[in-house]
């Protein structure tokens, strides 16, 4: 247990220096959420000001996904590419605790996101911002990262396995901010695309950081978003389980871990 | 009469050979991932983003400013990548140790992705009508092409500047996610312009795509090429500002690149 920790915090810890120096990262996490966030505060212009924390927490989970998408996606391909996956496959810690070490810190850094919305919103833009229920709302937002992190392993070992899959990364960024809720309410959309959106844990993490911060949360909606994000996350955690078994035969029954 | 004919082959075949070049992973599923369904995204995000903020009304302004932006997928990505790649891919130095005239080398690197970009934003007009209900009945379907031909130009004469600068930067993609996404915020597509303090409507306007995406909306809203000839004038005088400044550029890090013993320095 305690070795797998020390993993777990080597991967936070190289893969947070990875993204220090990482531009696209940088870009992903810091200035698409906060130029998102501008667009949305002028589109506001002269409307209704105390939308401003629902624009901060919406534009912080964009950059909250985008990492996660990104950094999922060659989460494990990164190593292939390098050529260090065999290493990390043959050593004795399991890949997963190395993944989560990975998404660990993605998540991580991607709160610079909101932190970073939340600074302009308020120094530039001079918006009046407050988190109208801070306990939940903080609490919200542990369990999104708890959500986030269960979502990440399951994108690692699925793009892993399926590689055609990375032609899609950027045709994926979207549909999670619009399914997701994250800058306007999934009322906006099709009946029939609901379902696919409770199916989603950044719904249920957006939806219970937007009613927290705008402080409309009742404790039955605080706890159903927060159960949701636990259940979904349990479910990706044992989807991925199985996913990274995958992996593991390709690379030491089949051989073809490598092979692009 | 020799030299025109082997400047225009030149001319083609660099235009094609980069297209290819910059595609080679070409294949049909990440082409529509990256073309068709990616473009589609966007322009449903933000219209959804901006009817939330302004009402439902509002969704043509949003869905049409989205459909022309894209032009900067192919204009701004593209080109710039088709530049930048001769020296990532080390073929810069035979570039510029070969004859060729250099105008025309450095032009061609954008022929193929402007007509791409102009595909582009047929395709983002026929999601937002299809999806949107944005009504092209009043429109001037020529004007409109014409429109789009000069927008897609002028932001390809952007891009040949990007490109340039992707000579002497390592982080090419940085740059062009960031005036990606700038041209999204301050073109228009997204925001009215009266809603800007007016410092950052006149750099708005110095920017491609600006004019061209009023020009656009008007010309679907019914307005005549009388009506939107300025702005389309107004464009085509920016694209060509950009081309000239690109160019420049480009000419300047051949000397110095060659001077300096840099051409492939990163």
């Amino acid at each position: 247990m305690i070795a797998n920790l020390r993993v777990v915090r080597t991967a936070f810890v190289l893969d947070i220096k990875q993204q220090a120096v990482d531009l696209f990262m940088i870009f992903g996490v810091v200035i698409q959420p906060l130029l998102i966030a501008t667009m949305a505060i002028y589109m506001l212009k002269g409307q209704d000001i105390s939308r401003g924390i629902y624009v901060v927490v919406g534009s912080g989970m964009t950059g909250l996904w985008t990492s996660l998408l990104f950094r999922g996606t060659f989460g494990i391909n990164a190593e292939r590419f390098m050529g260090t996956l065999e290493g990390i496959v043959a050593s004795p810690t399991s890949l997963g605790t190395v993944v989560i070490g990975k998404t660990l810190a993605s998540v991580s850094v991607s709160l610079l996101s909101m932190l970073c919305s939340y600074a302009v919103a308020a120094l530039v833009f001079r918006l009046p911002l407050t988190i109208a229920q801070p306990v939940p709302f903080f609490a919200s937002l542990v369990i999104t990262m708890l959500a986030f992190i269960s979502f990440g392993l399951l994108i690692s070992p699925l793009m892993a396995v399926n590689l055609s899959l990375t032609g899609w990364v950027n045709a994926l960024e979207y549909p999670m901010y619009i399914l997701g809720g994250f800058l306007f309410p999934i009322l906006l959309l099709p009946g029939w695309t609901n379902p696919v959106s409770y199916l989603l844990a950044p719904y249920w993490a957006a939806r219970a950081l937007h009613l927290t911060s705008s402080g409309v949360a009742t404790v039955p909606d605080v706890l159903l978003c927060w159960a949701m994000m636990l259940l979904l996350g349990g479910a990706y955690i044992a989807i991925s389980y199985r996913l990274f078994t995958v992996v593991l035969r390709r690379a030491r029954v089949d051989a073809t871990l490598s092979l692009m | 009469m020799k030299r025109f004919s082997n400047s225009v082959r030149i001319f083609f075949s660099g235009a094609v050979l980069s297209y290819k070049a910059l595609f080679r992973w070409f294949r049909l599923e990440p082409y529509l991932a990256t073309k068709v369904i990616a473009p589609l995204n966007q322009i449903m995000f933000f219209t959804l983003l901006g009817t939330f903020a302004t009402g439902p009304d509002t969704a043509s302004f949003y869905a049409i400013g989205n459909a022309i932006q894209l032009t900067a997928m192919s204009g701004i990505y593209g080109v710039t990548m088709s530049i930048g790649g001769e020296r990532n891919e080390g073929t810069l130095i035979y570039l510029f140790g070969s004859p060729a005239n250099r105008l025309l080398t450095f032009l061609g690197r954008s022929l193929v992705h402007i007509l791409d970009g102009m595909l582009g934003v047929i395709m983002g007009l026929i999601w937002a009508g299809l999806l949107l209900g944005v009504d092209y009945s009043k429109a001037d379907l020529p004007l409109l092409a014409l429109t789009i031909l000069i927008t897609t130009v002028s932001t390809a004469g952007f891009g040949l500047l990007m490109g340039c600068l992707s000579l002497v930067t390592v982080n090419v993609m940085f740059i062009n996610n960031t005036v990606y996404f700038l041209l999204l915020v301050f073109s228009g597509a997204n925001v009215p312009l009266a809603n800007f303090p007016v410092w950052v409507q006149r750099a708005a306007h110095l920017l491609p795509l600006t004019r061209g995406i009023q020009a656009a909306r008007q010309v679907i809203a019914g307005a005549s090429f009388v009506e939107v000839a300025p702005l389309l004038a107004g464009e085509i005088l920016i694209g060509m500002c950009y081309v000239a400044t690109g160019y420049l550029l480009f000419s300047w890090f051949e000397m110095l690149a060659k001077r300096r013993g840099t051409l492939e320095a990163f």
